[in-house]
């Protein structure tokens, strides 16, 4: 496996969602990872969930490539990650680093978990036997496992493990392992390697709330954590999904969330940024299935500040029900008789009330993992004063080590769409730290194929899982039944498929009777890296194997049910067997890239784009539509926790003006596209109207937003009301007597928030800080009221609205029913409100009244027809899947960051442009694509060119071909999924290992 | 907005003044051809001919109550493979003109370069009933709209057309208006588009105001929504539940002649004349042996029920599957039911409007969710 150069590797630490989404980026594009886990199995936190906003589906696996998709061969990523250039390490810490950036060498530590991987077959009698029972953590402790167990219940194949702590070495899993797994004394074994990079992804570890001894968790059994609340409502968890709470398993009809558990207060002074979104996504799925359940979520502020976050709240507040009260819960106590619970909360007219609830919801925040000071200290890299990793100015992944990058909640909390877009940085950053891969393994050429098909000669292996499945099935009568059917030339019954022994086995009997196709009755354990090496080993094309789960799927079933079971298996072995027989396998044809990148807009998110592309070696057309470099970045002078601007925006001018391989492209538009992924054309109108036509594999729509200019306010009509970016050029470029000025007012939410706009322009909040602390700092005593809706000083924004305070900021805060009233009377400016506090109102004579005037989308529906992309309801670019593929267009070899993305700051957007970058970079230096098994195909014959498939394939795979007419199949963009097939009535589009008469054939042998 | 003139009627009558109108189209040059149904020699049907001579127009009959097919078929033969090169006018039926916007948004027709010229329609006759009306009259398209004047109930006029609630032409150039005109003195020419103006200024005909017409169509789809919902009661009734339907379709030979007639049914090959569904004698045996029975030929009711599904959203009601049936299985019946439903869950009229998707073609994360709760 290290035959690769060293500095080609990097190693990720962490295998949560971040450390997955960054490895499989560096893995797409030929890097050896090394992706190493301190527990036995993957996922980290999100595991535990099932379900996640917007959507309020799983969807994990939307990380998984779309291009050259059949080389990480799965579907299910909670089952685990499978990818050729991923080498997972389990149990695995570091323990040493020495070296540099390009060429640390690492020093592991992997203690065993008492099964060996190879001999395991995941039967489970080791967990039947033990006599140790524990709470699961996987549950959150509310469901139990034994002291060997899963310690992920999903993972495929398998993965038993020994709790050493609990284990009391009885051996009673030892004589029960069939296969002689087991061993009962931890070993621990020391492994060197090279990185030329290190990516952490280690996560958070949720805030224990037996810390916050007044809400009274683990002594009250109906107060739960919102991760206990994921669980409860997991299919998959201890309950089977039923909303049941702990004292008595009876439906709760009241549930109270409590927010900032763990966040914002004195010791941790900075916001979790999750767990309202978190709490409202939890509530909104209770409401959904349980709607009569009495659901109350009390916050301070409600930080919904993410793209579609604000509907999201809304949608839960107004179509669901879900009550939201904005007050801190100071205490929780419990009515011994039934255990209900006893809060002290806000009434509508915010006197304080005591109510009952039937259940407790615990939003905890998150928090360094106690493991992670000690892992910092080995890497070299500084951490905050909460512990959190800290980070270079102006970056999200940078640590204060060279070559070594963060992401996720490891460098501070934050939630799934942002850990995703650092995670693409990460391995932005990183790769300039790596050698390009010498051989990428998905550039293999295609098996080149016979003129003509043999006939097919399926030989069949049954499995006896050493007895598992022999003793329930008579597999005898099963092997003559299928000995009879058409195509099958052989049928052999092996104890045990899963050894290696086994495998050289199947390999001779193949080729003895010249099979070219393969079933094999076996269990879970034969998927991803085992059924890669069998196919290989037996020389047979992955897609003329098929696995039937005889034990899972069948005798783990019906095991008492021993006519039903053997029926069974006869029929899903026939059906394989049928299946396999009309499987054809044509050879695909993979596609080329056009190895440029084409970056629309100059701004700091293009530019970083831009920057990071070249470094690779690849020439980047950008295209400006202004005669100037910097797009908003020029009007902005310091961001909250960077400071200064300046300088990095004219160094990043610089640098690209000096760039040889970025071409600029300035007063120039994009006015025509066509093509797809590895090969657009594109048409750029220069300002003397000449027309420049560039080919581009790639494209990235950096092309920003602006500022909203109000018309509230009395914005434009008095010379004393501006927006927040006029007043820091004021305040920055020294314009402003701030001495002068006796008073200022700060509205938020100026068209944000509202019925037309209705969502949260992310920045404003930060930008009013900044500004408020600032003139405090020019002018200690100037009074500053900060009239807002909601504070969105997310993550360790939270630390300078505390100080912001401490300096004697006021923040005030109004209803969106009741604003502000802003009037001028002569020279005078008065501010009048209901100070919600007190009751009564309150009226500022400020000398600047400063508008939070929030972001706006660009004029982004021209470009968005010209590249045939989506826009989402508010006018940004609608990027494929919210969490998971936040800077991908559903249309492959597209990408989106920054403004044009979403309202975000600085920081936010040079790591999504990066993340985009790393995109490109993975699509462009591929030789070529190659397409997936499963595609679809056009009969030519048949086809009525209604282009119906065309308009219905949401990847962009099927076109007219301008020469032939045609209708044709991109297939590396093909993703399989069948619309086509089912928009067609002239049975002219058909999918490849689905075809009619095969699926008939399938339907027929079950019976 | 629509505009009204008029064509007075002399001594010629109605269906002369008809020919009188299409002969001056193509006389003026306004169309260099037009697509209209012929009668034959025999009068005893009607044949829809390409016709560029105006003598020959003389022999058309778009007013005769008799549909043998339906035309868009024709249109879309003549355009499938490229877009007329003249100026083309069609002359249709309401229900032949809705099928021709569905060929359209599927590719299979073009309208370029076409002038559509729709007829109110009165409903027609099946081809035998026709063939008989004609002998026992002299003047059998004047006796046709007598019998019918002001929406009368004729018997003699096919299901489809009795139930049908769209007797005016959607989305016309031109329509040859009947609906609340005085045939004793002239009918309406409405001009629906600015391409349809501007005929009728070239013709250098009368604008008139009409208060007669949308009353008169108001009526006439009430009654006819009325006879649709009765139709639509019973044939639920009829094939609730797979045995009825089952039982409905057992007459079924799998002679395709309703995807024959079928404007919309497009497709080069049927899926089912396909080899997918030749299969070895073994296999027939088998499923009879594991049933206990196999009818022959087996396959029809999945030939209905595809047919079905992917035509329905399409399905204009023409009606001529029922009339081209051997058996008479009311296939007409059970699509304008199916096709009641899934238009109506759509919002979607086929033929209304050519901006209008197909539904199949557009995709909303949100849709019929209360399928699958």
């Amino acid at each position: 496996m290290d035959k690769m150069a060293k500095s080609e590797a990097v190693l990720v630490i962490g295998a949560g969602v971040a450390g997955i989404k960054t490895s499989l980026e560096l893995a797409e594009a030929g890097h050896k990872v090394y992706l190493c886990e301190r527990k036995p199995s993957i996922g980290g936190a999100l595991i535990q969930m099932d379900k996640w906003f917007p959507d309020n589906h799983c969807s994990l696996c939307q990380m998984l490539p779309t291009l050259n998709r059949d080389k990480s061969d799965q579907f299910c990523l909670r089952r685990g990650v499978n990818h050729p250039n991923i080498e997972l390490l389990y149990n695995t810490e570091v323990t040493e680093l020495q070296g540099k950036a390009g060429d640390f060498k690492i020093t592991l530590d992997t203690r065993s978990t008492g099964v060996d991987s190879q001999l395991c077959i995941g039967c489970g009698l080791c967990a039947e036997v033990c006599p140790i029972e524990m709470e699961s953590q996987f549950d959150e402790g509310l469901g139990r496992r034994k002291a060997i167990d899963l310690s992920n219940p999903y993972a495929t194949p398998h993965l038993y493990a020994i709790d050493w702590e609990k284990c009391t070495r009885c051996g009673e899993c030892v004589s029960k392992c069939p296969t002689g797994a087991i061993q009962l004394e931890q070993k621990e074994s020391i492994r060197q390697l090279q990185a030329g990079a290190i990516i952490l992804s280690t996560g958070f570890e949720e805030f224990d709330p037996r810390l916050a001894t007044q809400y009274g968790y683990r002594r009250y059994p109906n107060v739960i954590t919102s991760i206990e609340l994921e669980r409860i409502l997991s299919p998959g968890g201890p309950s089977y999904g039923e909303l049941i709470r702990p004292s008595d398993s009876r439906t709760p009809a009241s549930i109270a969330f409590l927010q900032c558990i763990g966040s914002r207060d004195s010791r941790r002074d900075y916001c979790s940024s999750a767990c309202c979104m978190f709490a409202v996504k939890e509530a909104t799925l209770i409401k959904q299935k349980w709607p009569q359940a009495d659901v109350h979520i009390f916050f301070m502020d409600m930080r919904a500040f993410g793209k579609g976050y604000h509907r999201y709240y809304e949608h839960a507040r107004d179509a669901l029900g879900v009550q939201f009260t904005r007050c801190r819960v100071p205490v929780v106590k419990e009515d011994p008789r039934n255990h209900d619970l006893m809060l002290t909360v806000a009434s509508e007219d915010d006197r304080p009330v005591k109510r009952q609830f039937e259940m407790v919801v615990l939003s905890v925040g998150q928090t360094p993992a106690p493991e992670f000071n000690e892992l910092c200290q080995v890497l070299g890299v500084e951490t905050n004063r909460w512990g959190f990793c800290q980070t270079r100015s102006l970056s999200l992944v940078e640590t204060s080590r060279e070559g070594i990058y963060i992401c996720g909640s490891a460098g501070g909390p934050k939630d799934i769409a942002d850990t995703m877009v650092e995670a693409g940085a990460a391995a932005c950053g990183a790769s300039k730290w790596l050698g390009s891969p010498a051989i990428r393994p998905t550039d293999k050429e295609p098996m080149e194929k016979p003129a003509e098909e043999p006939a097919p000669k399926t030989a069949v292996f049954l499995c006896g899982c050493g007895g598992e499945i022999a003793s329930t099935l008579d597999l005898e009568s099963v092997a003559e039944h299928l000995g009879k059917l058409p195509g099958v030339v052989h049928v052999e019954t092996v104890p045990y498929l899963c050894r290696s022994e086994a495998f050289e086995a199947v390999r001779k009997r193949v080729k003895e009777h010249k099979g070219n196709r393969l079933v094999l009755g076996a269990c879970t354990h034969i998927s991803g890296q085992m059924l890669d090496e069998l196919t290989t080993r037996v020389g047979l094309d992955p897609a003329l194997v098929r696995v039937v789960n005889l034990r899972e799927e069948v005798i783990w079933v019906h095991r008492d049910q021993l006519e039903k079971a053997l029926a069974k298996a006869k029929s899903m072995l026939a059906m394989a067997i049928e299946d396999i027989r009309q499987q054809d396998c044509l050879p695909t044809s993979p596609m080329t890239v056009t190895p440029n990148a084409l970056v629309i807009g100059g701004g700091v998110a293009g530019m970083t784009a831009a920057l990071s592309i070249a470094r690779h070696e690849i020439e980047v057309c950008l295209v400006e539509k202004s005669s100037e470099l910097g797009g908003n970045l020029k009007d902005v002078y310091s961001t909250l926790e960077s400071g200064d601007t300046r300088a990095s925006l004219r160094d990043a001018i610089e640098q690209v003006q000096k760039n040889p391989r970025i071409h600029r492209h300035m007063d120039s538009e994009v006015v025509a596209a066509n093509g797809y992924a590895g090969n657009f054309r594109v048409s750029i109108k220069g300002k003397d109207e000449s027309i420049n036509t560039v080919e581009a594999g790639a494209i990235i729509v950096a092309t920003g937003g602006n500022e909203h200019r109000p018309t509230e306010y009395l914005y434009g009509q008095n010379q004393q009301v501006i927006t927040q970016l006029e007043l820091e050029k004021r305040l920055f470029a020294g314009e402003l007597d701030s001495g002068g000025l006796r008073s200022v007012v700060m509205i938020q939410c100026v068209g944000s928030r509202e019925k037309d706009r209705p969502y949260c322009s992310r920045i404003c909040c930060s930008q009013a800080l900044q500004n408020a602390l600032k003139l405090k700092e020019l002018n200690p005593g100037i009074e500053v009221n900060v009239l807002y809706r909601d504070m969105m000083s997310y993550g360790f924004k939270e630390a300078h609205y505390t100080r912001a305070r401490e300096k004697g900021v006021r923040f005030i805060r109004y209803e969106p029913d009741r604003k502000p009233e802003v009037r001028q009377d002569g020279e005078r400016l008065t501010v009048e409100m209901i100070e919600p506090a007190l009751g009564g109102t309150l009226r500022l004579e400020p000398d600047l009244l400063i508008l939070s005037a929030g972001v706006i989308p660009g004029d982004n529906r021209t470009l968005a027809d010209i590249l045939a992309v989506t826009l989402d309801e508010d006018g940004f670019f609608q990027e494929a899947e919210e969490k998971f593929r936040p800077v991908d267009f559903v249309k492959d070899g597209i990408y989106v960051c920054g403004l044009a993305h979403s309202p975000r700051g600085i920081e936010e957007t040079i790591a999504q442009a990066q993340a985009a970058a790393r995109r490109a970079v993975s699509l462009l230096t591929s030789k070529q694509l190659a397409a997936g098994r499963v595609i679809s195909e056009t009969v030519q014959r048949q086809c009525r060119k209604c282009e119906m498939c065309i308009s219905v394939c949401p990847y962009g795979a099927r076109a007219k071909d301008d020469e032939t007419d045609e209708i044709v199949v991109r297939e590396a963009l093909c993703q399989g999924c069948g619309a086509c097939v089912v928009a067609c009535p002239s049975g002219a589009a058909k999918i490849r290992g689905f075809r009619d008469r095969q699926v008939f054939a399938l339907i027929d042998a079950a019976f | 907005m629509e505009r009204y003139a008029i064509l007075p009627i002399g001594k010629q009558g109605v269906l002369g003044t008809v020919r009188q109108f299409l002969a001056s189209l193509l006389e003026k040059k306004l169309v260099d051809a037009l697509l209209v149904p012929l009668e034959l020699p025999t009068r005893d049907n009607v044949v829809p001919t390409i016709v560029s001579n105006p003598e020959q127009v003389q022999a058309a009959n778009p007013l005769a109550p008799v549909m043998p097919v339906n035309a868009a078929r024709l249109v879309s033969r003549i355009t499938m493979v490229s877009p007329s090169p003249d100026r083309l006018g069609v002359v249709l039926r309401p229900c032949e003109l809705r099928a021709l916007v569905e060929l359209v948004k599927l590719k299979q027709a073009s309208l370029e370069k076409l002038l559509l010229i729709g007829i109110d329609c009165h409903g027609t006759y099946p081809v035998d009933d026709y063939g008989k009306f004609v002998k026992e009259s002299s003047s059998p398209t004047e006796d046709f709209l007598n019998r019918v004047r002001e929406g009368k109930d004729d018997p003699l006029l096919r299901k489809a057309c009795q139930t049908c609630e769209y007797p005016v032409p959607m989305g016309a150039d031109l329509t040859i208006g009947l609906f609340g005109a005085n045939l004793e003195k002239g009918i309406v020419l409405v001009a629906g588009t600015p391409e349809g103006e501007k005929v009728i200024q070239e013709l250098g005909l009368e604008a008139i105001e009409t208060e007669e017409r949308q009353p008169a169509i108001a009526k006439l789809i009430e009654e006819r929504a009325g006879k649709r919902e009765e139709l639509l009661k019973q044939t639920q009734e009829e094939i609730r539940g797979l045995d009825k339907l089952m039982a409905a379709l057992a007459t079924c030979i799998n002679c395709h002649n309703c995807k024959t007639v079928c404007p919309l049914c497009y497709c080069k090959e049927c899926f089912f004349d396909s080899p997918v569904f030749e299969f070895e004698a073994e296999k027939y045996l088998g499923w009879a042996k594991r049933k206990g029975a196999l009818r022959m030929p087996n396959d029809t009711l999945l030939f209905h029920l595809t047919r079905l599904n992917h035509m329905v959203i399409s399905c204009v009601g023409c009606g001529l599957c029922t009339e081209a049936c051997p058996n008479d299985i009311p296939v007409s019946d059970i699509f304008r039911l199916v096709g009641h439903q899934v238009q109506k869950t759509f919002d979607y009229v086929p033929g209304r409007n050519l901006d209008e998707e197909l539904p199949l073609t557009t995709f909303k994360e949100e849709e019929l969710p209360e399928i699958g709760m």
